[in-house]
Order: C-alpha cells, then structure tokens, then sequence
C-alpha cells in the first residue's frame, strides 16, 4: 500500500473516530487450471492380433508375496512367450509395477517400482534389451483403497503393458 | 493476504493511542506473559462470546465459533462455553471481571460486527481477566466474502499475542480429491476446509502435492502421462511446466528452503534414486546411488541436509545425508518395524514422520535432540504428515479399516485431533501452505 494512500486511510478514519485494517481476497487464486487428458498411439495389427491369440501372451500380471520381489517360478513360460514377442515385433513394453494401499504413496510407488525391476531383470535374462523395457510404477494409484486382509493381495503385482496396443 | 500487515498494525496502534486513549500495555511484537494456574495447566482457558452481529450466514459460521475452532484446534486453548452467559459483553467497556474469572476464564474475547452494503466492520478486544485489562483492541473491515477471513485473522493476532508464535489460521492448505477412478482434483482451500477451489482436474492419479516455500508454486506429481511425472504449477496465473519427464517414474518432489530447486525421485530403469533440480527442470544432478529404494526425500530448514526413506536396512527407515557433495549417510530412526514419509518441523528440532508397528501407520515425532519418539494419532493407516508453517500443528490424512481416507490435523503437544471437513470423496494427499502477508 502507498504511504499517501494510507495516510489518507487514516485521515478518513479519524473522521469517522476509528482506525480500520483492510482485510482482502487472497493470493491469486482466480487462475484457469489445466484440464488434463492421456495420449495413445498404435501397434501394428500383426502384433496386436498374435497378443490377442497366443494364451501365454494374454496373461499380463505377475503376483508377489508380500514385502516381496523375487518372481516365482510359475511365471517362467509366461514370461519367455513375451520375451519371444518383444524381439519378434520389436516392440516397446511397460512393466507396470503395483502395491497395495497400505503404506504411504510415494514408499509404495518405489515398492512397485522394485516389482517392475524384478520383471524387467527376469526379461534382460531372456535376452531384451534395456532400449525395448520401461519400468514404471503405479504405486498404489489403481489398488483397492479400501480392501482388509487376503483382499489386498491382487495389488501386488507387476502388469505387462504393450506401449500402443 | 492483507497489505502491510506490520506496518497497518503500527499506525493502528499509535492512532488508537493518540486518539481514544485506550493504552496498550504491550507493543505488537511483545509476548503477554501467562501464568498458568493449576487444573489444565497446558491449555490456555479462553472465553469467545458470540460477537454482536447484524449479518445472518449461517453457511459461514458464526465469527466467535470460528476463533474457537481455530485456537481450539491448536492444543494450546481450551474455549470455555458462553452459552449460559446473560448480557455478553460487546466491547471492554463494561466487563465484569469477577464473572468471568469465575467462570475460570484466563482470556476473554468480545467484538462487534456491522455489515453496511457489502462492507462488514468487525471491532474486537481481547481482555486478560486476571490482570483486568484490554491486551488488543483493534478493527478489521472488508467484503462480506472476508468474514471468516476477518475470523482468522482475529485468531492469528490472538495466537500471536499470547503464544509469541505466529499464527496460522490464515494459510492454506492443498489437497487431492479422488471423486471416482477417474476423476481427480488437486484442491486449494483455507487451512479448515473452507472456500476449496479446484486447481488441477485429471482423469489420472495425483499424488505428492507440496507448496512452494515463497507460496507461489505448487509441486505435484501426476499419471496424465500413463506414468507419473512432475509439474510444477504457478498458483496464480495457472501456467505449469512440465519439470521431470525422464525415462522410468519422476515423483516425490520437495522444495528446497529458498523455493529454487526440488530434490526429486527418479527411477530410469532401476529403483527410486534422489536428483536435485532445479524448478524450472534445468540442472539435474543425482545425490546418491544406491541398489536399494531412496525416497520421499525433504529439505532440513537450513538447506544443507535431506532426510529421505530407504529400505537399505531390509524395512523403511529414515535417513540423512548432505546436500553439498558425497557424505556420510547417517540413520536417524530405529524404533518400530518401519518408519517413513520424513519431513521436518519449522525449526528443525523435529522429525516428523509416520511409524509402522503391528500393521498400524501412525505419526509420530522424534525430538533429534534428545531422539525421543512421541507417537501422535492412533492410525490404523494415517499418512500425508506436514508441519503447519509455525510447527504448532500436524496435516494428515487417516482412514478406518475399509473406509474412505479423510483429512484433519493434530496439535504437535498431541492433546487435539480435529477433522477437516471437504466433503465426502477420498481425500488421497495433502500438503500445507506457507505463512502469507
């Protein structure tokens, strides 16, 4: 404020007998705000039509134990049948790590993160390159807030997720 | 908020001095010295009568339920009910002293409040019943959107005043509405849930919203982008710019003390590492590397130090290390089967953080002096704990087994646990702003 504005606040005050603090909106809080939406892109029909025939390829999740990160061996034929489709068409995967709710977001987001290494080291075994494999976490953003017990189990996991299909 | 707080405050003090007379004994900056006698002997008894009101809102609350909810909220006071109280008071002209002190109360607040047009004029006092004297006496005006602003303010002065701690009562806060699977909202409201505004809609996950210091950015990470990446957004002309979209996750921002650069998380093809940068995306550098999770990384006040979580020791505990070049880690908890989420207090005396044992998340402080541990909120899953700027008090959220997370805070002496209320949706994250003039 100006000081010959406030004078003149305090000048018209002493007319009226009393002194007044001017209490005002706040910040500017008035700004637009994004809308925000996703991007895609598209894999080749071949590609999209073998993801969608081959059993071995339609399975995408890959379950952990809990605090774990090791991958069981029921997932060893899984696992080969991508790795398999990933040099044959050349593809770029996401390995989508996921944990459950408990915990708070940004531990569990590195929790997930840890569950997509694991699956990425287990395809780098199978021959993929680093250039082929994202590890990205999902943290706990798409498990169930509100599950208790055995229920909470299917969020931890790592997902197979073809960038484009 | 309001312009030249100090120096308004100033003149309105030597004007009311110079012109009607009434002394203040103590100059704005001083404390009023309390003595506490016996009972409660760590609250503050405080009387808030109804003001005498000409305006009816009721959505807004009535003024002296505002200045009792907030200082209330604090731990520090304990409002003393008025309801049985015939001829309330207006003004420190005609107090019966005798009356209140024996309704116990130490502090006793009065106002009156005129509403002409649009402009409403509040002229408060708050009286010191043991020593029979006026302490403030001041008038606020404004809008009649400014009501339970001109509320807050009284608050905060009276805070100020018999504390010697700003007050906070005027700041904000920021949280993350989940309204469905997919549709979120980063929201900006007063630090009690009232005038929330939207500030980021997504139909993806938002997580990790942090206030910038200075109090003109906000840090956020969002999942627009099929993986979560950074923005940071400016508050005021709701531009933002996208600061970390490096291959793998970018997430866990915090501010540096001087609002410059963010200590962020980055993953590329391996676990959780922590990068500096600075806010507007340039000048990457890595802390440190290890093979295990380093995360959820802030700032020590004085810039020089970043308290992180990792699992280097096989469960989440809380570590240091400094900023400036490769040093020493050093492990600051060891107490329960985890500890995580780490931030510090206004001062950097405390650690605040949420502590894992028997299935339970719960916040706790360790004091790094002494490094007792005082457990605060009973979880079973509380998480998202902040200092509010002046330390006094602790942002959470918290949830019920298979309930929906909801937001509130607890007074850092751990006597007041209070909701915040925003509506029914899952309330994900939230953050608390800076002290604003």
């Amino acid at each position: 404020m100006k000081k010959s504005l406030l004078l003149a606040t305090l000048l018209s005050s002493l007319l009226v007998g009393c002194s007044s603090t001017e209490i005002q909106e706040s910040m500017g809080l008035n700004a637009p705000f994004p809308e925000l939406t996703s991007q895609t892109a598209e894999l080749s029909p071949a590609a999209m039509d073998e993801l969608a025939s081959n059993p071995l390829l339609t399975e995408r999740s890959i379950y952990f134990g809990f605090n774990k990160f090791d991958i069981k061996s029921e997932y060893t034929d899984m696992l080969a049948a991508h790795a398999e489709f990933i040099s044959k068409h050349n593809v770029a995967v996401a390995i989508h790590g996921n944990a459950d709710f408990r915990g708070s977001h940004e531990y569990n987001l590195s929790l997930g993160q840890k569950r997509s290494v694991s699956v990425s080291d287990a395809l780098s075994g199978l021959g993929i390159g680093n250039n082929n494999v994202e590890t990205v976490s999902y943290g706990e953003e798409y498990a169930n807030q509100e599950c208790t017990g055995s229920a909470c189990d299917q969020d931890r996991r790592a997902d197979i997720v073809y960038v484009g299909e | 908020m309001i312009f030249n707080m100090k120096i308004m405050q100033n003149y309105i003090y030597r004007f009311i001095f110079l012109v009607t007379l009434i002394i203040l004994s103590f100059p704005s900056n001083s404390i009023e010295v309390i003595e506490i006698l016996g009972g409660k002997a760590s609250q503050i008894p405080i009387a808030i009568t109804p003001f005498n009101e000409d305006l009816k809102n009721d959505d807004l609350g009535k003024m002296h339920k505002v200045i009792a909810n907030d200082l209330e909220r604090s731990g520090l006071f304990s409002a003393l009910d008025t309801s049985g109280i015939s001829n309330i008071p207006d003004s420190d002209m005609y107090i019966n002293f005798s009356n209140w002190s024996a309704l116990q109360a130490q502090f006793l607040i009065v106002g009156k409040s005129t509403t002409i047009r649009d402009r409403l004029t509040t002229r408060w006092s708050l009286i010191d019943i043991y020593k029979e004297k006026t302490v403030l006496s001041m008038e606020f005006s404004g809008s009649k959107k400014q009501y339970r602003a001109i509320a807050h303010k009284i608050s905060d002065l009276v805070y100020e005043k018999l504390t010697g701690s700003p007050g906070v009562f005027h700041t904000r806060i920021i949280f993350v509405k989940k309204k469905s699977d997919k549709n979120y909202g980063l929201y900006v409201s007063d630090y009690d849930g009232f005038n929330q505004r939207a500030v980021v809609n997504s139909s993806q996950p938002i997580i990790s919203p942090r206030w910038s210091p200075d109090g003109k950015k906000i840090a956020y990470v969002s999942f627009e982008k099929k993986k979560p990446v950074i923005y940071v957004q400016d508050l005021t002309t709701g531009k933002r710019v996208l600061v970390a979209n490096f291959k793998g996750n970018n997430s866990a921002p915090a501010w540096s003390p001087d609002s410059k650069k963010l200590a962020i998380v980055l993953t590329y093809s391996a676990n959780s590492q922590i990068y500096i940068i600075n806010s507007d995306g340039s000048g990457i550098k890595q802390l440190m590397r290890t093979r295990s999770i380093n995360t959820e990384p802030a700032w020590s006040p004085d810039g020089k130090e970043i308290f992180f979580s990792s699992d280097r020791g096989g469960n989440p505990q809380i570590y240091k290390v400094n900023v400036d070049g490769v040093s020493e880690v050093n492990r600051v908890t060891f107490e329960g089967k985890g500890n995580l989420s780490p931030s510090l207090s206004p001062d950097g005396k405390l650690l605040l953080f949420l502590t894992q044992e028997n299935g339970k998340f719960r916040v706790a402080v360790q004091n790094l002096t002494s490094n007792q541990v005082l457990k605060l909120t009973k979880g079973p899953h509380d998480e998202s704990p902040i200092f509010s700027p002046n330390g006094h008090m602790i942002l959470f959220t918290y949830k019920d087994y298979g309930k929906k997370t909801k937001i509130g805070t607890v007074s850092v002496n751990g006597l007041k646990v209070t909701p915040i209320r925003v509506g029914s949706e899952t309330i994900q994250e939230s953050s608390w702003g800076p002290i604003t003039n």
